[in-house]
């Protein structure tokens, strides 16, 4: 009885969060520009539409070229960021670690508009590297906690081994602690590509209407008239989230990822 | 580890610590100083559509108009509410969630992180199209006999707090998530045996036990949900626009970045005090379970 009770609220719930998403892929697939749920007819032309159409392709390749490069220097900042707290414990590391979670603790309008200020002053705006240098900085706490999470599992024993048999630092480094990480680097640049490739208001504050990024581009879009192209990107998202996700639960631990722990670990 | 002395040659010294002064330097240029900047502009003097040094608490005094009182007041109410439902659905579902077998929660963890990763636009978007007449949701419930006729629901104070409590849910099951898995299966047993129905070992073991998490996660949506966007622009009404959104009105389409900038101090203090207060009741909470 009870078990039903719970089993029937957690389906509730699932089925709830999963309504939206459902209801937008049903309307991208409307042969006509209606938004029609069950869709009239069926068609991929509106998916067809974002790599023809120009203005919604090139707003794809900039997300693309954002997220990627994003992922490339979170993770730049954040491993020696990581990497140096748990190497040497220093007070300064701390400080800077501490600075790493606070743009995940604070409301992204004001990070947006510290860097909107930032660069009018500097004189240099709309252009593409603030808004990948903004989502780099912006999405840093996540590759940073991961990737002191993988190393706070090194077995220390590990590398006093590794020094025992004369390994210097830099060895050490290269063959036992960089394969030993790599998995949650590679999930830490998977979490920023995704969030990088989703983020808006940062895009749309440092954008200023010249680099326009695929979220952007919904939400004028969104604002100028309806186009059933919104609904199939929108499914577009939901796909790479599917993927990437699945793929890091396929391949890693995704719950000891997100901080589970049993009591018998302690 | 401490730090040991260098290796032989000078060259690794430098070497060493050229990566943490390269993660410094990003995250002071490109992080702290613009909010140095922002925190210095909120003073400037503002001329035509632009502004110019100065110092001047003109756009601090505009806390008494009524532009910023109804836009703050609009935005706590919706936060408080779209925090409580969300943390009302996420706790009992994250807590059966960790009592789940492995394979159970690790799909239902990559459902989550997908709706959890899922855009302010794209979320906002599905949800207007879930209550708009041609295709939402009041289409099922003329379908089952329960209504007439089809009808738009996609604008008003319920589509915006349903809009922001869906954004919210998947937040707080992923903060409540390691907690619900700390907890220890034995103490409801223990419950149990003594005669607790699973109801009432519920409520009367397993909530007190999180209390603390319970209280700093709605303290956290309170400040996500405080920063919503795209969620009051496009599912509610102008007499619904939240405090993010003023301070995007002013800075984009008024030009006036000084008070925008004063808008966020005022945004980043709140936040600061209600951050220092999860930390607090996270320090309590190992305090409690050692």
């Amino acid at each position: 009885m009870i078990r039903l009770a719970r089993d029937v609220f957690f389906g509730l719930v699932i089925i709830i969060l999963s309504a939206p998403l459902i209801i937008v892929t049903g309307v991208s697939f409307n042969q006509r520009k209606f938004m029609m749920f069950p869709p009239r007819g069926f068609s991929f032309r509106w998916y067809a539409e974002i790599f023809e159409k120009s203005a919604w392709f090139e707003a794809l390749m900039t997300s693309l070229t954002v997220a990627a490069s994003a992922g490339v220097i979170a993770l730049s900042i954040a491993w020696p960021t990581s990497y140096f707290l748990w190497r040497y414990r220093i007070t300064y590391a701390k400080a800077l670690y501490a600075v790493g979670l606070l743009p995940f603790a604070l409301p992204p309008v004001i990070t947006a508009l510290g860097m909107l200020i930032f660069w009018s002053t500097v004189g240099w705006v709309g252009r593409i590297e603030n808004i990948v240098i903004g989502h780099g900085v912006f999405l840093v706490t996540l590759p940073m906690v991961m990737i002191s999470l993988g190393l706070e599992s090194i077995d220390r024993e590990v590398i006093e081994a590794a020094r025992t048999m004369g390994a210097d630092d830099r060895r050490t480094f290269l063959t036992v602690i960089l394969p030993l990480i790599a998995p949650y680097m590679v999930a830490g640049f998977a979490f920023v590509f995704v969030l990088s490739m989703n983020e808006f208001i940062i895009s749309y504050f440092l954008g200023q209407f010249a680099t326009v990024t695929l979220p952007v581009k919904i939400f004028s879009q969104l604002r100028s008239g309806y186009s059933p192209v919104i609904a199939s990107a929108a499914v577009m998202f939901i796909l790479l989230a599917v993927t990437v996700f699945g793929l890091i639960a396929r391949f890693g631990d995704l719950p000891k990822l997100l901080g589970a722990w049993k009591p018998s670990d302690r | 580890m401490s730090a040991e002395p260098s290796s032989p040659t000078g060259r690794t010294t430098i070497g060493r610590y050229l990566p943490i002064g390269y993660a410094s330097l990003m995250l002071g240029v490109f992080f702290l100083i613009p909010f140095g900047i922002m925190v210095v502009t909120s003073f400037y003097h503002r001329v035509g559509s632009t502004y110019e040094p100065g110092f001047e608490f003109t756009h601090y005094l505009r806390f008494f108009s009524p532009l910023f009182t109804t836009h703050l007041w609009v935005s706590i109410k919706f936060s408080v509410v779209a925090a409580a439902a969300a943390v009302t659905i996420a706790f009992p579902f994250t807590y059966f969630l960790s009592r789940y077998p492995r394979k159970v929660q690790v799909t239902a963890l990559v459902f989550v992180l997908c709706v959890l990763s899922l855009s302010e636009v794209i979320v906002a978007y599905s949800w207007s199209v879930l209550l708009s007449r041609p295709a939402g949701i009041s289409n099922l419930l003329v379908w089952l006999g329960l209504m007439d006729k089809p009808q738009s629901w996609s604008r008003g104070y319920w589509s915006v707090l349903m809009g922001l409590t869906y954004f919210n849910v998947p937040i707080a099951v992923l903060i409540l998530y390691p907690q619900c898995t700390r907890l220890d299966r034995e103490i409801t047993e223990a419950a149990r045996t003594m005669g607790a129905s699973p109801v009432r070992a519920f409520f009367t073991v397993v909530v007190p036990m999180l209390r603390s998490s319970i209280m700093s996660t709605s303290i956290l949506l309170f400040v996500f949900t405080m920063g919503a966007f795209v969620t009051p622009i496009w599912l509610g009404r102008p007499e619904d626009w939240m405090y993010a959104v003023l301070i995007g009105d002013q800075v984009l389409r008024r030009g006036n970045a000084p008070f925008a900038a004063a808008l966020a101090m005022f945004f980043l203090a709140v936040t600061l005090v209600l951050v220092l207060v999860t930390v607090r009741l996270g320090r309590q909470r190992e305090a409690e379970n050692p």
